[in-house]
């Protein structure tokens, strides 16, 4: 039997061990030529002290001693490590823990071929997610130069209107960093935020449907003219919608419902709370800060101080009063955008 | 002879067996050999006139498919958190190793090292992404185990880590 064992120990490069009560291990059988080195001596049986010869022992022997505490036949694996024998060779090694016979029982298996396989494969696992991980970053790379191609898209469409009324392409630009900021600041996902600062810019585009005579007059409009101006959300709607692209579909949202108010006092649907779209009332509330705090030819602009002062008496009846709040948390990164994005020549903006 | 155990921490494929093979035998080679379980190394330096041994811990990249066992870091001295800046998920995985390791062994001296230098027009890793490590009060430093950068900077500020107030 002890033969037929030595054979087994021997065709799987195992070497037993037996835990003694002083802490030391005894080695139960002859002791294989990649040992050796290991133990300095050949002979058998003999003891030795194993976390001192392979340091990495050192983590696995509170769990073997656990282990063996509790009389547990089940094999406890220690998990493998590497040594290096005499000849520069590395060893793969793995420890095992049971209980037999009432004895702590310490396998010890140079695990050779198994650990080469099991090498290989993982080197073939981990080159494919490196793979894998080098598609995903192209693919995320060429997806920001689609979006930022529909941006410039967006921002072309909507200087068209620019070249008929007093809005700069700047103040578009801008329209479109603040609502982002404010998606960003509200904890919205990256393709929303993204989205909104493209959307966001185009909340006039209706204006182009509305005839000069109304659009660039100076006086106060009439009542006929006024209703027809109402008619640039319901414009801009119209070109906008159904593209099935998020962006232009959230941007014909907004054009709809850019002019709702809170109180239900807005146009085109008299929309009120949360009935109107949140995208169009973070537009609302960036487009009239840009309006206040920036000239027109028709005004002077006004401080940053009495155009939030002017806001606050809005927020409740014409402004969300929640995101008005979320508003002033970020007014140093409104002041920010607002400071730096003067030119069509500034849209490259990170924030 | 003070002796020190130290882990290499880190996704795989992010050169922690190069860094160690560059800080102990001067080697280094460019073909990735992917780990598995767990190589000790053994350095043997004076530091401030005090002997040291330091217990180098290589252990396996965490993926998909592999995650650290948390015994390997019984013991430990101080870590070392291999980021490949070439390699935004290798950020990702930096920061849950730290705070995976902050919640077993507790605030121990560590550094972060941001290796691959020598491929720094391809970083994806940018300031945005540093300053959130600096934060954290350890060192942050660049190495290149290919051009022998930052190397032994790195293991040296651990060690005076221990020097100091974590000791």
């Amino acid at each position: 039997m002890t033969k037929l064992l030595s054979a087994i120990y021997d065709s799987l490069n195992i070497v037993v061990f037996v835990r003694e009560p002083n802490g030391c291990f005894t080695l139960h059988n002859p002791a294989p030529e990649w040992l050796v080195f290991f133990l300095g001596k050949s002979s058998y049986p003999q003891t030795c002290d194993l976390p001192e010869l392979f340091p990495y022992l050192t983590c696995f022997m509170d769990d073997a001693e656990q282990h063996w505490h509790e009389h547990l036949a089940t094999p406890l694996a220690s998990g493998s490590w590497i040594e290096t024998d005499e000849l520069g060779n590395e060893l793969a090694l793995e420890a095992t823990a049971v209980w037999v016979d009432d004895h702590a029982v310490l396998l010890l298996q140079n695990l050779g071929e198994k650990y080469r396989q099991e090498v290989s494969r993982l080197q073939q696992v981990r080159n494919g997610l490196l793979t894998q991980e080098k598609l995903e970053n192209e693919v995320q790379k060429r997806t920001i130069k689609i979006k930022q191609r529909e941006e410039e898209i967006a921002i072309k469409l909507v200087s068209v209107t620019s070249y008929r009324d007093e809005e700069t392409g700047a103040h578009v630009r801008r329209i479109g960093l603040y609502a982002a900021a404010m998606a960003k600041a509200l904890n919205w996902p990256t393709q929303q935020i993204d989205d909104i600062r493209i959307a966001a810019p185009m909340h006039d585009l209706g204006k182009i449907g509305i005839p000069d005579k109304i659009l660039l007059k100076k006086g106060k409009l009439t009542n006929v003219e006024f209703s027809i101006m109402k008619r640039h959300t319901e414009i801009g709607a119209k070109m906008l919608q159904d593209a099935n692209i998020p962006a232009l579909d959230m941007a014909a949202e907004i054009a709809l419902c850019h002019h709702e108010k809170w109180d239900g006092s807005g146009y085109p649907r008299e929309l009120k709370g949360e009935n109107i779209p949140i995208t169009a009332r973070i537009t609302s509330i960036v487009d009239i800060y840009d309006a206040l705090v920036h000239e027109r030819v028709y005004k002077k602009a006004m401080c940053e101080k009495d155009a939030i002062a002017l806001m606050s008496s809005m927020a409740g009846s014409h402004l969300d009063p929640e995101l008005f709040a979320v508003f002033l948390e970020l007014l140093p990164v409104m002041r920010r955008i607002r400071t730096e994005v003067h030119e069509i020549k500034d849209l490259i903006v990170s924030y | 002879m003070i002796q020190k155990k130290i882990c290499l921490l880190g996704s795989f494929s992010v050169g922690k067996t190069s860094l160690i093979s560059r800080y102990v035998n001067s080697l280094f080679s460019e073909k990735y050999l992917t780990t598995v379980g767990v190589k000790i190394d053994k350095k043997q330096l004076t530091h401030d006139g005090n002997e040291l041994s330091l217990i180098i811990w290589d252990i396996a990249g965490e993926d998909d498919f592999t995650n650290i066992r948390t015994a390997y870091l019984r013991g430990m001295a101080g870590y070392i958190i291999v980021i490949d800046g070439t390699r935004q998920n290798s950020y990702d995985v930096a920061l849950s190793i730290h705070e995976m390791v902050k919640q077993h062994v507790g605030e121990l001296p560590m550094v972060f090292a941001l290796n691959k230098a020598d491929l720094k027009p391809h970083w994806q890793v940018d300031g945005q992404h540093i300053r959130p490590l600096e934060q954290f009060g350890y060192p942050v430093l660049e190495t290149s185990a290919k051009l022998d950068n930052g190397v032994a900077d790195i293991f040296l500020a651990l060690i005076k880590q221990w020097g100091s107030n974590h000791d």
